[in-house]
C-alpha cells in the first residue's frame, strides 16, 4: 500500500498568516507534499482562490478545504468542509454540538493542538472544553510542529493514546501551523493510504473514518499481522518526504502500546500476539535510537482486531 | 484605502468601551434601505498592548503565578516581560454576514482594519459580494482586552 503526504494545518493572508495563497500553493508543491489543506481562522474566504489556481495551473497537488475554528475555548480543525457554520453560541460544556454541526455539512472536525498555551497569552488555543461524548471528535491534532515537544505534543499524544486504546475510534493528524515559510524538513507530516480512483478528499475521509492515518517525519510503519500464525511483523515504507536522515547505523525500534503494556522490538522482529496478550487494540511506533520522544520517527496506523 | 473610500456614504456608526478581561462578542444589524455595489466595515481600537507604565510587579507576578498554576512554567524575569510586551495582546476579530450568510471574518490583529467588499473582490478574509443588500450583522467578538477603558468605533459606508 502506498501512503500520500498530506498537510493539514495552513494558514494564508486570509487570516493570520504572512503567505498568500498562491504561495501556500507554490510552497507545497515545492516540498512534494500530495495534498495539504488550507484552514484559515475562522474563515472560507481563500477556498475559490485556492480553487482557481489548481484550476488555471493544473497543479500536482490537492487541496483539503477546511477552516480552523478558533472559539474562545479551543480550536477545532474542520477538513472537507465548504461552508461557514457559526460557532459564535458554542456551549464550552457541550462542545459536541459545534462537532455535529460541521458533521451535518459532511466535513470532518477534530480537536487542534489541544494543549497549547492559552489565555491570558491566546485565549482559545487550549482546548478547554468539556467532551461527554468522544465519538463525536473524528481526529486529534496530535503534532503540531510549532509547539513545543514535550509539554504540548507529548500531552496531546497521551490524551490521543489513551482515548484509543480505551476503544474510541479517533483518528489522529499532525500538521504545520503554517504561518510563514517554516521549513517542513524533519518535521511531522500526516500519511494516509492511496487509494484508486479516489481523491485526496476522499481519502482522507477514508484515512480518518477508518483510523487509517499515521503520522511521520520520514517512513511509514507499516505492520502486518499474520491471523494464522498470530504474529506481528513490521516494515518500512519510504515515502519522499525531503529532508529526513536517518542516522548512519540507525537501529530502529517499534513500541506497541496496549491498554495493558508497552513493549519495545526491533523493527526486524516477528512478535507473538499471545505473548502481547492478545490485545484488543494496539498503537504502534516507530524510533531511531532509543525510545524518547525525541527520537519518535512515525505513530504508526492504529491496529485493531488482530 | 481613502481612496477606496471616497464617496462612500456611511450608513451607520457606533463606539463602545471595553472593560478589561472582557469575553464575549457585540453584536450590530444594519438593514440596508436599498441594494448597493460596495460595503466597507471599518472597525478600530486602541490600547492594544501594554505599555511600560502598565508593567507593575502586581502584573508580572500575577503573570507568574498563571504561568506556574495553570501551565507548569517557570519563566524568568526577562521572559515573563516579553510575553507581557510581545506576546499579550488586545485580541479582537471581527465577522460579518448578511441575510445569514457568512461574508467575511477579520481574524489578524489589526487595530485598525477594513472589511470591504465589491463584487469582484474584497479584503483579505472576506468573500466578493455580486451585491449588498438585506440585513448587514457585524460581530465583533472580543476575545481578549488587556486594559480598562478601551475604546472601539465601527463604521458601515456604502455606495
Amino acid at each position: 500500500m502506498k501512503y500520500k503526504r498530506f498537510e493539514l494545518h495552513n494558514h494564508t493572508t486570509e487570516s493570520d498568516a504572512s503567505i498568500t495563497c498562491p504561495q501556500l500553493v507554490e510552497y507545497m508543491i515545492k516540498d512534494h507534499a500530495d495534498a495539504f489543506a488550507i484552514t484559515d481562522h475562522n474563515t472560507i474566504s481563500g477556498h475559490e482562490k485556492i480553487q482557481k489556481i489548481l484550476r488555471d495551473t493544473k497543479a500536482p497537488i490537492s487541496c483539503i478545504y477546511g477552516m480552523e475554528y478558533t472559539t474562545y475555548y479551543g480550536h477545532l480543525l474542520c477538513f472537507n468542509l465548504h461552508e461557514y457554520v457559526p460557532w459564535e453560541n458554542i456551549d464550552p460544556g457541550k462542545p459536541e454540538l459545534l462537532f455535529s454541526a460541521v458533521h451535518e455539512k459532511g466535513a470532518l472536525a477534530g480537536i487542534a493542538h489541544p494543549f497549547s498555551y492559552g489565555a491570558p497569552f491566546a485565549r482559545g488555543c487550549r482546548f478547554e472544553m468539556k467532551i461527554n461524548d468522544y465519538s463525536a471528535v473524528d481526529f486529534i491534532e496530535i503534532f503540531n510542529n510549532a509547539e513545543p515537544l514535550h509539554e504540548v505534543n507529548e500531552k496531546g499524544l497521551f490524551m490521543w493514546e489513551s482515548l484509543v486504546l480505551k476503544g474510541y475510534k479517533i483518528a489522529m493528524s499532525s500538521g504545520m501551523d503554517l504561518h510563514s515559510f517554516t521549513p517542513m524538513t524533519d518535521q511531522f507530516a500526516t500519511f494516509v493510504p492511496a487509494l484508486d480512483g479516489k481523491t485526496a478528499e476522499e481519502e482522507l475521509e477514508y484515512a480518518i473514518r477508518n483510523q487509517k492515518t499515521c503520522i511521520s517525519r520520514g517512513p511509514v510503519l507499516k505492520c502486518m499481522p499474520d491471523k494464522t500464525n498470530g504474529t506481528l511483523s513490521f516494515s518500512l515504507e519510504e515515502t519522499g518526504k525531503p529532508g529526513f536522515s536517518p542516522r548512519k547505523s540507525p537501529s530502529w525500534l517499534v513500541s506497541l502500546k496496549s491498554e495493558k503494556d508497552t513493549t519495545v522490538h526491533s523493527l526486524h522482529d516477528t512478535v507473538s500476539l499471545e505473548q502481547l496478550g492478545n490485545p484488543k487494540v494496539l498503537i504502534p511506533k516507530l524510533y531511531q535510537g532509543d525510545t524518547s520522544l525525541e527520537n519518535l520517527v512515525c505513530v504508526g496506523s492504529v491496529l485493531e482486531n488482530l | 484605502m481613502e481612496k477606496l473610500l471616497e464617496n462612500m456614504k456611511t450608513v451607520y456608526q457606533a463606539e463602545g468601551i471595553l472593560q478589561k478581561n472582557f469575553v464575549g462578542q457585540i453584536s450590530y444589524t444594519v438593514c440596508l434601505e436599498q441594494k448597493y455595489e460596495e460595503l466597507d466595515i471599518e472597525f478600530s481600537y486602541d490600547k492594544q498592548r501594554y505599555t511600560k507604565e502598565d508593567i507593575t510587579p502586581e502584573l508580572l507576578e500575577e503573570l507568574r503565578s498563571v504561568c506556574r498554576e495553570k501551565y507548569d512554567l517557570e519563566l524568568s524575569d526577562e521572559e515573563i516581560e516579553n510575553l507581557a510586551y510581545k506576546i499579550m495582546k488586545t485580541e479582537i476579530h471581527t465577522l460579518a454576514s448578511l441575510n445569514d450568510t457568512f461574508i467575511g471574518c477579520v481574524h489578524r490583529q489589526l487595530p485598525v482594519r477594513h472589511m470591504h467588499f465589491t463584487p469582484q473582490w474584497a479584503t483579505e478574509g472576506c468573500i466578493p459580494q455580486s451585491s449588498v443588500e438585506g440585513v448587514l450583522k457585524i460581530t465583533v467578538l472580543v476575545f481578549h482586552v488587556l486594559l480598562d477603558q478601551t475604546h472601539y468605533t465601527l463604521k458601515v459606508s456604502v455606495r
